[in-house]
């Protein structure tokens, strides 16, 4: 096998499913406005809208479907990790590699077939929401399902790769860099004024080895 | 093997297979969705007509469609925002100075903006660590007792998951099927309860034992003072309000003075009036909120059941343009007063005065006014109109007593905790008030972080962007673990597992106070392993339908098993604050240090559920007066 090849596979799908998550997550900005907006119009002028309902909640659907692969290129669907952050990362492929062959193949492809069937006869009967008369359509909503599916089970593929890669070299593969929720320590350290240099630049050195090592609990916290 | 024992096997399985650490979304699904197989399979049936799959996809398309999870990226997306455009060490700086003269002033000064950043942040680790930078090496330098330095920041970190708006209430009213606005309001109290305990604590134990928090030297204490405020000082009069408004009135001797190289402008004197008063305003405008929720709003209310249904529709619209102006130019009490007399509706026509002038001509027209059974018992006024008075006269004192020292102060704590502040009550009394739904103020909340970092000038494209990025993240997160839970519940209860617990638990013969220590006992050892996520998407559900059987309200159970969460994230030796904090810590500190630090705070929350226990009234007053029993 050629591990070059498989790093380029591994990047590209990573950067498929970023890619599509990142794109979709914009749509939080447009929902937030649209909801802003429509607040103004049904509170003060009075005229609410009728088919913001649908689209709302057509807004959060694709929303997060289409960003679960991105998530899972990331590693940050929650895990119970109490035991497994603390196993060796041969000890942890293993363990996925397994999981994701009984798990995960199965029930995404699942989804993927019954999304298909589902999406396919909204398309077949051309069905509009029915919330309100007049509804939008439905149908391309439901065609997110299979779409999220199949990225997910190209991503989950790559982490099965992941997987294989660890077995044979003792390490995890490198993940795409990517903003984290740890990241606000960094960001708000440096418009502090109070705190000193010294305990700054120490803070912001660590604080990704910080986050690692509390969840390996079981280890007793060594750093 | 029978149905039933398949669900149990299933639930077994779930337990086991989460603790290997696969992500539990996929390991939900792939379970539900082998079991569902086998529950749905019929002999003679082709595979792919198997039901799992319509059950499969209608519950994912439920997630998808489920108007209660719609406001977790929303409120996600404003905590994201807030706390990267709050300053959180300008805000424990002016707050440690503030309360500079309390016992143990650090450690009550921590606790406090992790209450505040708790609001706006869900996220544990993220505020151990900065409290750890930003608190905990002031109060060892300062001498404070390890364990009650590391108490106070891995307490108070924990507090952000229970305080309102927090994304797991919303998850936890997404599986009970309760309203969003309920749980906010049960959560409330204990919330505040809760801090309100740690603080005693502290200052308790501060008083009891001055050696654990040694007061800070004067030079470490003193506000620092610019120079230009001297010397308006020395122009006019000590007392700051007093020199500021004669200032602006005269200006002639101000606008001479020369500080720093600068000029004071004329602009500069107002905006600084502005901030003094402040305080009166903010108390202004909350007690003409109380006054306007209890005596107006809910007259109108009653009045329009009772065959006036225009008057509730006019009040509708006036709503907003109120509660939205404390966020728009909260300083400008003259501003709102002048909106109420516009917008006034015909019954409030006597309520054209200002907010502080909300006088007795006032009490007197609305008393008469509103019929017996729909207006606020007597005590309220009795009570109200006291508070207005005691407000009055701090409000008066500090005004005397408002010299060089408090005027900076003032204005440190204005521009740092107000901005926060002001969004977040504005949020949740929207919410509360049941002028929009959860939703909608959720997208008001996110506009108004925004808003505030902006003016915060720390909003960034990068950050913006980040936001934007972790947002999806963790929604997608929460959400897909929705998908898989629904499938697997809908297949334990088809498989019967579900009737089989019931069946176990209520051959017990359990007393409902049994069964509350045993269902909160059981939450309490699943959270040491598990995330919050994990155990009210995939647990809760299954003790949600034995609580009819024993007569317990989910309300009071769901914030009961909110509170306890915070207990067991708080327990040795698996809580993960304690990992947090030992890595930003001195070398010197042990994590047992930390451990028996957390102790205390943990044996408080317990506390603080008996007390839940006990006296439900605090948790189930709030939901019950905003929106009737039941």
């Amino acid at each position: 096998m050629n591990t070059q090849r498989v790093e380029r596979a591994l990047q590209v799908a990573d950067h498929v499913s970023t890619w599509a998550g990142k794109a979709c997550a914009w749509l939080i900005l447009i929902l937030m406005f649209t909801v802003c907006i429509e607040v103004f119009k049904r509170y003060i002028l009075n005229a609410p809208t009728a088919w913001i309902f649908d689209a709302t909640n057509m807004m959060y659907g694709t929303l997060f479907m289409m960003c679960g692969a991105y998530t899972l290129s990331q590693d940050a669907h929650v895990r119970g990790d109490f035991l497994y952050s603390s196993m060796r990362p041969r000890t942890q492929a293993t363990l996925d590699l397994i999981l994701y062959v009984m798990f995960f193949i199965p029930g995404i492809l699942a989804l993927i077939y019954a999304g298909t069937d589902y999406a396919a006869y909204s398309w077949r009967i051309d069905e509009h929401s029915n919330v309100t008369s007049n509804g939008p359509a439905v149908y391309p909503f439901k065609t997110v399902i299979p779409v999220a599916g199949i990225l997910v089970m190209l991503q989950g593929l790559a982490e099965i790769v992941r997987c294989v890669v660890c077995l044979k070299t003792g390490d995890w593969p490198a993940r795409l860099k990517d903003a984290e929720e740890i990241d606000v320590v960094e960001q708000q350290l440096a418009n502090s004024q109070y705190v000193d240099e010294e305990s700054r630049r120490r803070a912001v050195e660590s604080v990704h080895q910080i986050d690692e090592s509390a969840h390996q609990r079981l280890k007793g916290g060594q750093t | 093997m029978s149905d039933p024992a398949l669900g149990l096997l299933m639930l077994s399985l779930i337990v086991v297979v989460i603790m290997l650490g696969f992500p539990t979304a996929f390991t939900l699904m792939g379970l539900g969705m082998f079991f569902g197989f086998i529950a749905f399979h019929q002999p003679g049936q082709s595979w792919s007509d198997n039901r799992v799959f319509d059950l499969m996809v209608e519950r994912t398309f439920g997630a998808m469609n489920n108007d209660t999870l719609i406001s977790i990226p929303l409120f996600v997306l404003m905590g994201y925002v807030m706390e990267r455009g709050a300053l959180v060490d300008k805000m424990f700086y002016s707050i440690q100075l503030a309360f500079r003269r309390v016992p143990a002033s650090l450690a009550v000064a921590t606790l406090i903006v992790c209450t505040f950043w708790g609001i706006a942040s869900g996220l544990v680790g993220a505020v151990v660590v900065l409290m750890g930078v930003i608190a905990f090496n002031p109060m060892l330098k300062a001498g404070y007792n390890v364990k009650l330095a590391s108490g106070v920041i891995t307490a108070g970190g924990t507090l952000g998951i229970l305080i309102p708006p927090s994304v797991m209430i919303i998850v936890y009213a997404a599986v009970a099927g309760q309203s969003v606005v309920k749980l906010y309001a049960s959560a409330m109290f204990p919330g505040f309860f809760l801090s309100f305990l740690y603080l005693v604590y502290i200052v308790g134990w501060a008083l009891i034992d001055p050696k654990i928090a040694p007061k800070l030297s004067e030079a470490e204490t003193k506000v620092p003072v610019s120079d230009w405020v001297r010397k308006l000082q020395a122009a006019y009069s000590p007392n700051m309000p007093r020199a500021l408004v004669s200032a602006v009135f005269s200006p002639a001797k101000a606008l001479a003075i020369e500080a720093d190289g600068k000029r004071i402008t004329y602009g500069m004197l107002w905006s600084n009036l502005v901030a003094v008063l402040f305080p009166l305003a903010l108390s202004a405008i909350t007690l003409w909120g109380i006054w306007w929720y209890v005596v107006v709003h809910q007259t109108n209310e009653a009045r329009a059941n009772t065959g006036a249904p225009r008057i509730e529709r006019a009040a509708t619209p006036e709503n907003a343009p109120q509660s939205a102006a404390p966020a728009a130019d909260a300083e400008t009490p003259q501003a709102l007063g002048a909106e109420s007399s516009q917008t006034g509706t015909a019954e409030a026509s006597d309520e054209s005065q200002g907010p502080q002038e909300v006088g007795d001509v006032n009490l007197r027209g609305l008393g008469e006014a509103a019929p017996a059974e729909a207006g606020p018992p007597d005590q309220f006024y009795y009570w109200f109109w006291g508070i207005v008075a005691a407000t009055a006269v701090v409000l008066a004192w500090y005004y005397w007593r408002m010299e060089a020292e408090l005027f900076e102060l003032l204005k440190l704590l204005t521009s740092s905790v107000m901005p926060l502040g002001i969004l977040t009550i504005v949020v949740l009394a929207v919410i509360l008030f049941g002028i929009t739904t959860a939703t909608e103020s959720a997208a008001v909340g996110a506009a108004g972080a925004f808003l505030l970092a902006i003016h915060a000038r720390s909003l960034t494209w990068q950050r913006v962007k980040e936001s934007v990025f972790l947002t999806a993240k963790t929604t997608a997160m929460v959400c897909w673990l929705f998908v898989g839970s629904a499938l697997f519940s809908g297949v334990f209860a088809i498989l019967g597992g579900q009737q089989l617990v019931e069946k176990w638990v209520l051959s017990l013969n359990m007393s409902p106070i049994g069964f509350m220590v045993l269902s909160q006992a059981i939450i309490f050892v699943l959270g040491w392993p598990l995330e919050w996520t994990e155990i009210i998407v995939i647990f809760v559900p299954i003790f949600l339908p034995l609580l009819k059987h024993f007569n317990i309200d989910p309300i009071l159970w769901g914030t009961l098993v909110f509170v306890n969460l915070q207990a067991a994230f708080l327990s040795p030796p698996v809580a993960m604050s304690a990992f947090y904090l030992k890595g930003v810590a001195p070398k010197h500190v042990t994590l047992n240090q930390i451990f028996a630090g957390m102790m205390p705070y943990m044996v408080i929350v317990i506390v603080c559920m008996i007390f839940m226990y006990l006296w439900p009234g605090m948790t189930l007053w709030l939901p019950n007066y905003l929106y009737g029993g039941g």
